[in-house]
């Protein structure tokens, strides 16, 4: 077996890159594969599927079911001159920021720092409460949900009040859901994060004056910066597809002031049954997750590189 | 290395293997025939209709299984199941319940089979189905596609101790709109803490919304339509359709119907059935035939008061147009996949669960109008049930929707220009202007389209 060791490509400064031989390819493609090939079929292809769709007038009964016809970017045209899709769009960028960046980030980062420290049963208790959460299912979070906030539901007993929350907010009512339900995993990421953060560099920034607030700032949450942004990403890119528990607890409503895009998507294509208009708006949502990801994936090799 | 690939190569040809193989349903010699259908906890009849014609039929049918498949659900929920179903013919369901308005849509789409040379066959389509009612499932085509299960006719129901309380008039006879909303109003005044009229408004009770609420209104407006028969194109807006959404607008702007979030709520069928109607908490409803059913002796919440406490009367035209009522009819056929295998034994089923006693079972659980002659004569038919003779003589003034293939479309458009004047989003002028606006689009060209 004979290796072959190129010269340094001129492009990339400093390190030799080493090209792989014909043996060498063959050596990671054949036991990948398998998983390539069924990566392949069960997901590009969907996914190819899908952009086809997008510039067809495919639907799933009547005429245009059995000879859709190729429209071209009429989908996309009709998508964003689309009052209800700019609305959709909107609430699932109010969607994403509330429960997503601010809500499960930020309270997944508090419960993993104050966990710090504490005895195995406060940590377990707390744990424990946190994770049953994420656990059950989404339907089972969502009719939670719905009793707690419903005409006589737990909040309005409780507080004495006669309002239908999911009524009069139903924006706010899905973005607590969604954090009650999703904090558990910001939690578990911050944990194992924090237990990689050094003991001695916090002492020694006690030993040097700094109270809390600074350790966390300018020692703590620099260690732990890679952390944030997978977990941002990881859980905006979940968030952003997030359907069953707005469908579960508002379907959208009323109207569409908790209309979503997952659930507009939904709505076109399952309920008008306007498959390719619905693959469209897929593909759309399909690009913007991906914007997303490149945009953290360029945050975290800036932290690399610096 | 060879030996890797080759076993790579072989797990994956296994894998293959596993996810192609489809379970061949059909026992050597036996025969099967699914049946799609829809369940709700409060609403089994259909289940037992099917359960009884299994029974009957497999035991007069060696040799073929009945497999009824249900769909847990609303309509909504069962419409998107079934044109999912039906995308493959491994999958589609070889018969089928489906309601008439989708018929055409799925006609055009060449998913269902005629039926015409099968019916010839059997006797009881001719003796006992009016002529009227065989057209509920005829295509565009003319052919038919379906045998009625059941009809039905909508009008208005009314609490008469709540109307005795506001000191309106029982029985009621409601000449116009106006007389309608005026007796609501003076329940608003007279019973506080009533419900004055409830209707259907909202996208969340779909087609219900087209039919029970908008088409009530537009079909009793002079010249009201949705489509135009001579001309063959929908009608954009116009003022009777400004017309029938000012009436809506008035019902919520004026308090006069549900609260906003009830009339958003799924469960509100529910909540008029089982919570409003039997305490005295709703004066009027715009509502179906089969109501009732809900509070019969077999119901999941049994009201025996209600024939004492209910009345019911017709729907009334804008300003007492003759004939002075309106009424629209739909109703759900038994429908035959056209990638049937089984042509004749499918068939042989659809008459078995259409026949006489299981039409009964049906007719009698939902309160759906029977679409049979002998089932309508007979007195178990309206034994329990004194609004029946009502609903049945309706059918003399009732419209039929008209069910083309672009109609499930075009009714999703009026269910949001009636949601957003029920949540007053919009006015009824400006919501119709929309509506106007957006039918080319749905209807397949301004060309279909007339201007109104």
């Amino acid at each position: 077996m004979t290796v072959t060791t190129t010269a340094p490509s001129p492009r990339v400064t400093g390190s030799p890159v080493r090209r792989p031989s014909r043996r060498g390819v063959l050596r990671w493609l054949v036991p990948l594969g398998p998983a390539l090939l069924l990566m392949a079929i069960f997901m590009a292809g969907p996914i190819l599927w899908n952009v086809y769709i997008a510039f067809t007038n495919e639907t799933l009964t009547g005429s245009a079911s059995v000879n859709s016809q190729f429209v071209g970017v009429a989908n996309f045209v009709r998508l964003f001159g689309d009052a209800n899709f700019l609305n959709s769009f909107a609430l699932t960028f109010v969607f994403v920021i509330g429960s997503a960046v601010i809500g499960q980030n930020t309270l997944g980062l508090i419960i993993a720092l104050l966990q710090r420290g504490r005895g195995r049963v406060t940590r377990s208790v707390v744990n424990g409460v946190v994770i049953a959460a994420w656990v059950v299912p989404e339907v089972v979070a969502a009719v939670c949900w719905f009793s707690f906030l419903a005409e006589e539901g737990t909040l309005n007993t409780v507080l004495g009040l006669s309002q239908e929350w999911l009524y009069t907010a139903p924006m706010v009512a899905v973005v607590l859901a969604n954090i009650w339900r999703g904090t558990a995993f910001s939690m578990l990421v911050y944990s194992a994060a924090l237990s990689e953060v050094p003991a001695d560099l916090v002492e020694a920034a006690a030993v040097d004056g700094a109270g809390p607030w600074r350790r966390l700032l300018h020692v703590t949450l620099p260690l732990i910066r890679r952390s944030i942004m997978a977990n941002l990403m990881l859980i905006t890119l979940q968030t952003l597809a997030s359907f069953g528990l707005i469908y579960a607890l508002t379907g959208g409503g009323p109207g569409t002031a908790s209309q979503t895009t997952p659930l507009y998507m939904y709505e076109q294509a399952f309920r008008y049954f306007e498959i390719g208009y619905g693959s469209a708006i897929a593909l759309v949502m399909l690009v913007i997750g991906a914007l997303f990801s490149l945009v953290y994936l360029r945050l975290i090799k800036v932290e690399d590189v610096a | 290395m060879r030996r890797a690939l080759a076993g790579s190569l072989l797990a994956l040809a296994v894998a293959a293997a596993a996810c192609g193989a489809e379970p061949e349903q059909e026992s050597a010699g036996g025969k099967e025939i699914e049946v799609l259908y829809k369940v709700e906890p409060t609403w089994p009849h259909l289940e037992k209709m099917l359960g009884d014609a299994k029974k009957q039929y497999e035991s007069t049918h060696p040799g073929v299984t009945i497999k009824l498949t249900p769909v847990q659900g609303n309509n909504e929920a069962y419409y998107t199941k079934l044109a999912l179903l039906n995308r493959s013919a491994d999958s589609a369901p070889d018969l089928y319940y489906h309601d008439t308005f989708q018929v055409n849509a799925d006609v055009a789409a060449g998913k269902l089979a005629p039926l015409d040379d099968l019916l010839a066959t059997w006797p009881d389509w001719q003796a006992q189905f009016p002529d009227s009612v065989k057209q509920a499932a005829k295509g565009g085509d003319g052919k038919i596609y379906g045998v009625p299960i059941s009809t039905d006719t909508r009008g208005l129901w009314y609490h008469k101790d709540v109307f005795a309380k506001a000191g309106l008039p029982v029985p009621w006879e409601p000449k116009t709109w106006n007389d309608v909303l005026t007796a609501a109003r003076t329940i608003k005044q007279k019973a506080p803490g009533v419900i004055p009229f409830s209707m259907y408004s909202t996208k969340i009770h779909g087609e219900a919304a087209t039919m029970q609420g908008f088409e009530m209104l537009l079909y009793g407006t002079p010249g009201g339509t949705l489509y135009d028969d001579a001309q063959k194109k929908w009608v954009a807006g116009g003022k009777n359709f400004t017309d029938a959404l000012t009436f809506v607008n008035t019902v919520y702007r004026e308090e006069l119907g549900p609260k906003l979030a009830d009339a958003h709520n799924a469960k509100l069928a529910q909540k008029i059935l089982y919570e409003w109607f039997p305490a005295a908490k709703l004066g009027i409803a715009l509502d179906g035939a089969w109501v009732s059913a809900g509070w019969t002796p077999t119901s999941t919440q049994p009201w025996p008061e209600w024939k004492d406490k209910i009345g019911w009367t017709p729907m009334p035209t804008q300003n007492g147009e003759a004939p002075g009522a309106v009424s629209m009819s739909g109703g759900w056929v038994m429908a035959m996949s056209s990638y049937t295998k089984h042509k004749r034994e499918a068939f042989d089923f659809i008459t078995v669960a259409t026949n006489k006693d299981n039409s009964m079972t049906y007719s009698v659980g939902t309160g759906d109008l029977a679409a049979r002659k002998d089932v309508a004569a007979d007195p178990k038919y309206s034994a329990e049930n004194p609004s029946i003779k009502f609903w049945t003589d309706l059918a003399s003034v009732t419209h039929y929707r008209p069910a083309y293939e672009a109609y499930p479309k075009v009714s999703a458009q009026i269910q949001e220009a009636m949601e957003a004047v029920t949540s007053g989003s919009k006015s009824p002028e400006e919501a119709a202007a929309d509506y106007a606006k957006a039918l080319p689009g749905v209807v397949g060209g301004a060309d279909k389209v007339l201007a109104r």
